[in-house]
Parts: structure tokens; sequence; C-alpha cells
């Protein structure tokens, strides 16, 4: 099990993340997600130890991530980045062998994940001369090459066409069920409600919610309305209903007092009905 | 023949061919068969303007000949009439310095070329790889890994070796041929000053490489790689330069003594030197104690730039920025 604990980390003034923290379980598949700019790649890259936070641990399984517990984690960066011109099999094996595989089973992993991932014919070209979604492919390659047992995925399903969605997500599906943890980002909501199993919401580096997509749905799902109503009386909406497209829920809100202001006094109140 | 003599102390070949008759070799001569022909023992009929080198082996050839038919005339015998016109030559001592320097300022000339070109090379080769891999983002899965430390030193050490092999190889084959040609020719003592120049070759390297890659490691990009290395490859060449002075006769004055000893022009200047005999075993010393306390302080300083800039992609990044980033992170 993944265990982030306090994480925070500044950038100079700005502040990426604070006081971030949530689990992800073996065999689960976890989605990651936020807008943009919240925090969602610095604290992959804590994970993986290409960043150091000023607070906080990350665990692997109770214990502390070092060097060599890393060489378990698979990484898959948002820029992906491999060697543009290094041909595709020797760049698997490579990778592999980096993360402590011997030569000869790297080169036979690299082989079989070449394979796994439709690419047996091109497995002696060059990066640079494949198509960008093939090389978007050999970068999930590297990462899976050497069976980690945690998988920190940065975008992984940004610029893949349909079919390279649904090869991504059967491998994705197929490590989890094989004991590893993945973690991955998207902005594609509906994607990472239909394929994990439990998801951490982040919003300017701090938790917003995390747990079972299931839990989650049930307990901050629903529309949401906001109505504001000029002049009202208080406590307007007590007792009123609201009838949508899907049924009819009691409102409920928060009454503003009489707040006087130089122009005119204005009394704002909010509803909320759940559908 | 007596040309043929002449004309291999003048390091020419003559060949010499018979011909029927005066009007045959003026033919010759004009279709360019024939560079000159002798003519009645008297006349040379060349198209042009005969080459020096002909022209010096024919005359002194004639000079042999007829003194010697001259010689037999008045009575010496064959073969003293031959000791008398090829007496035994001077035999040259120096007091002080060497007979062979000629040799000796060659293979420092080489060695001098070899270095600066193998450091040139293979430093900036370091420094190309170090940007690559930044450019293309492969460094972020790189370091997920292994420690920039780690990185840096693996491709340094990794070129390193690359380039001393070739220079072995530069060293064995050329100078292999030299001696088979009779270009060079080498005793024991010349050894000793060719293993000199591969021993520069690491700790020159081992300086210039760190230099190139901590500052390729503040650019993204090639372009701005080849502006931020400028200084470093206009280290390289005014040393390189340095090292001809050192060639002089004179021994290059306190210009070449002094440049000898500062680490940055040391491996290139030094080598020379020492090939020379002009350096005292104190002065290479204090060389090889200066070179190697720098190196290591160099390689310390450039890995903490490395590791601190070499996550940041866009804007180059600055000096101090990266040492200070290489702290906290």
């Amino acid at each position: 099990m993944l265990s982030l604990e306090g994480l925070t980390r500044r950038y100079g003034e700005v502040v990426a993340l604070e006081d971030l923290g949530f689990q992800v379980h073996r065999g689960q598949l976890h989605g990651f997600v936020g807008p943009n700019g919240a925090g969602k790649t610095t604290t992959m890259r804590i994970v993986i130890g290409v960043v150091e936070p000023d607070a906080g641990t990350v665990l692997w399984d109770g214990a502390p991530v070092g060097a060599d517990t890393r060489s378990d984690f698979g990484y898959m960066p948002e820029e992906r980045g491999l060697y543009p011109k290094m041909r595709v099999a020797n760049q698997l094996t490579y990778m592999a062998q980096l993360h402590g595989v011997a030569a000869q089973p790297a080169r036979a992993a690299a082989d079989a994940w070449i394979e796994r991932l439709g690419l047996s014919d091109r497995a002696d070209t060059r990066l640079e001369e494949l198509s960008l979604g093939n090389q978007q492919r050999i970068q999930l390659g590297a990462a899976l090459v050497h069976e980690p047992s945690l998988l920190v995925l940065d975008e992984p399903f940004s610029g893949l066409d349909p079919g390279g969605v649904d090869v991504l997500s059967a491998v994705l599906a197929e490590r989890a069920a094989q004991g590893a943890a993945v973690v991955f980002s998207s902005h594609q909501l509906e994607l990472v409600e239909r394929v994990c199993d439990a998801v951490s919401i982040i919003n300017h580096g701090r938790l917003v919610a995390s747990g079972g997509v299931a839990e989650l749905t049930a307990r901050h799902g629903g529309q949401t309305l906001e109505v504001e109503v000029e002049d009202a009386p208080k406590g307007w909406w007590r007792g009123r209903h609201v009838q949508g497209r899907r049924g009819r829920a009691r409102a409920a809100g928060r009454g503003g007092g009489r707040r006087r202001r130089r122009r005119r006094p204005r009394r704002q109140d909010r509803a909320q009905t759940g559908t | 023949m007596a040309a043929d003599g002449a004309g291999a102390d003048l390091d020419a070949k003559i060949e010499p061919r018979r011909v029927r008759d005066r009007a045959q070799a003026e033919k010759l001569v004009r279709d360019g068969d024939l560079d000159a022909a002798l003519v009645e023992g008297r006349v040379v009929v060349s198209d042009k303007e005969l080459p020096d080198k002909l022209d010096s082996a024919l005359q002194v050839g004639q000079r042999q000949v007829s003194t010697g038919a001259t010689l037999r005339r008045q009575g010496l015998s064959e073969s003293a009439a031959r000791q008398a016109l090829d007496p035994p030559p001077l035999r040259a001592r120096t007091l002080s310095g060497d007979a062979n320097s000629d040799q000796k300022r060659f293979i420092a000339l080489a060695a001098g070329i070899l270095l600066y070109g193998q450091l040139l090379t293979y430093g900036l080769w370091v420094a190309t790889g170090v940007v690559e891999e930044k450019s293309s983002r492969v460094v972020e899965i790189l370091l997920s890994t292994i420690s920039p430390r780690a990185l840096m030193a693996g491709k340094i050490v990794g070129l390193g070796l690359l380039g001393m092999v070739q220079l072995l190889l530069i060293v064995a084959v050329g100078g292999g041929l030299a001696l088979a040609t009779g270009s060079l020719e080498a005793t024991a003592a010349d050894v000793g000053p060719v293993l000199l120049v591969l021993l520069w070759f690491p700790l020159g390297y081992a300086l210039y490489a760190s230099m190139y890659a901590a500052t390729a490691a503040l650019v993204s990009r090639q372009e701005d790689m080849q502006s931020a290395t400028t200084p470093l490859t206009i280290l390289i060449l005014v040393s390189f330069f340095i090292s001809f002075s050192a060639l002089d006769p004179s021994g290059g004055g306190t210009l070449a003594q002094v440049a000898s000893l500062v680490p940055f022009s040391c491996p290139l200047v030094m080598p020379g030197r020492m090939a020379l005999g002009d350096a005292a075993p104190a002065e290479v010393a204090v060389a090889i104690v200066l070179m190697v306390a720098t190196t290591i302080l160099l390689v310390r300083v450039g890995a903490r730039i490395y590791a601190g800039a070499i996550l940041r992609t866009g804007k180059p990044v600055k000096l101090l920025e990266a040492l200070r980033a290489s702290r906290t992170s």
C-alpha cells in the first residue's frame, strides 16, 4: 500500500502542496483528479523521488521509500520522455535494466511488452520515427517493463486514440488484478469513474476528497443548484421543494442576514436542492 | 647510379631509363613520360623548368661521374676512386639539448593536436548528451531510479573510456605507421613521452567534462548549449595556442611555463614541454597536484550544479539558482 502523509511543497511563494495525504492499496485502480495546477504532477514526482517534499512522508508497505524501493515503481511522466534516437527494443531493455532487472530477462520482458502493445514490427525502429500515439505506447511500456508493484502515471490517457485507451485500461486492470497498486491522473472524468475503484480529488494543493468511487458518488454526488434571490425574506426557502427532471427534493440552504452596504441593503440567500 | 645515390640523400627517388636516341628522348619528355633526359652526358633536357630536387641530384651525380673519370685517368683504382668521392659524413654531437630534437618537437606537436581534438570532441559530446536527456525529458524517468550524480558520472566515465580507447588507437596506428615508414625513429626513451600524453588525457578530460556537463545542465536546448559552452571551448583553444609557443626552441618562456601549471591549460601545454624535456620534475609534480585538486573540486561543484539544474526545463537556469536548488532538493 502506498501511503502519503502530510505532504507539503512550496516553490518560492507558490504553495504547490499543503498537507496532502491519501492511500493507494494494492490491487486498486486509483484515480487522481483535479484542475490544472492543483498539484497532481508535483505529488507524483514526490512519490517517484524526483522532487523532495518540504514536509511529509511517503510510505510503501509501511516503510519510507528509498532508492531501492523505488526500483519497484513504474513512472510515466506527463511530458513524455525517452531517448529519441534509441531503438525501441533496446530502450525498453535498458529501462528494465535501470530498474534492476538482469540483462537476459530484461530483453525478454521488453520483447513481450512490445508485442503486448502491438508494436512487434517496429521493435527495431528508433523512437523518433514512430507516430506520437505509438511513442506513447512505448512510454507506457517503459513504465511497465520491469513489472513494478506501484504504477504512477501522469495523464496516461491524454492523446490516446480510443483503441489506445482500451489497451491501456486493459493493461492497467490486468496489473491491478495481479496485485500492483495503480494510481493515475486524468482529466477525463467519465473514464476515471468507469475504470477506477477509488479516486482522490485535489485542488490548490489540498485534498478535497478521497475514497471509493461508489462511496464518493453517494456522498457528494447529484446536481447542485445555486439560487441567489435579491431582497428575499429571511428563510424563504424553508419548506419549499424543487421539481427537477428526476424527481422532487426538499430545499436546503443557508440564510444570510441583512447586510448593510453603502449602496442599498440586500439580503442574499442561497438555496441548495438535491435531486 | 650516382644520381640515384644523390637522389636518395635528398629524399627523392630517381628511375633511370635507357632511350634510343635524342629524338626519341625529346618526344618522351614532351609527352610527359620522362621528367628529363640526359643527352650525351652534357645536357639535361626537360619540358618545363627542372624541379629543384631532380636538378640537384643530376648535378651532384654529374659531378661524381666526371670527377671519378678524372681520378681514374690519373691512375686511381676503381675502389680508391669511389672512397675518395664518398668521404664519411660529419657526426653530430650536441653539448646540451637533443640531437634528435626535431623528432621530439614533432611528437610534442602531435600530442598537442591529439589532446586538443579529444578534449574538445568528447567534452562537447558529454554536453550534447546532457542536453539531449533534458530536452527529451527522459531525465525524469532516469532520475526516478538513479541519482543525478550517478547519471552524470556514468556519462562522463563512459565517454571518457571511449575517448581513451580512441586515443590509444590513434597513437598505436599513427605511431606504428610512422615507425614502419621510417618517419620516426623510436628508442626506448621515446616511449616515455608518448605515455605521458596518454596520462594527461584522463586528467584533462575529467576536468573539462565535468565543466561541460554542469554547463549543459543549465540549458534545455542544443542551440543554447552551444553558446553556454563557448567559454570552455575558448579555454581549450587558447591553451592549445599557448602549447605552440612551448614548441619554440626557446621553450616558450614564462608564458608556457605558467600555462603548464595552471590547471585549465596544463593538460595541453605540459605534455609538449615534457616531451621536449623542458619541464623539471618538480614542475610536473606541482602541475599534477594542482590538476588533481582542481579536478576534484570542480567535479563536486559540477555535480551540485547538475543535480540542481537538470530537472528545470524551459529558460536557461542561472548558476546560483542551480547551486541553491541542489541544497534544498
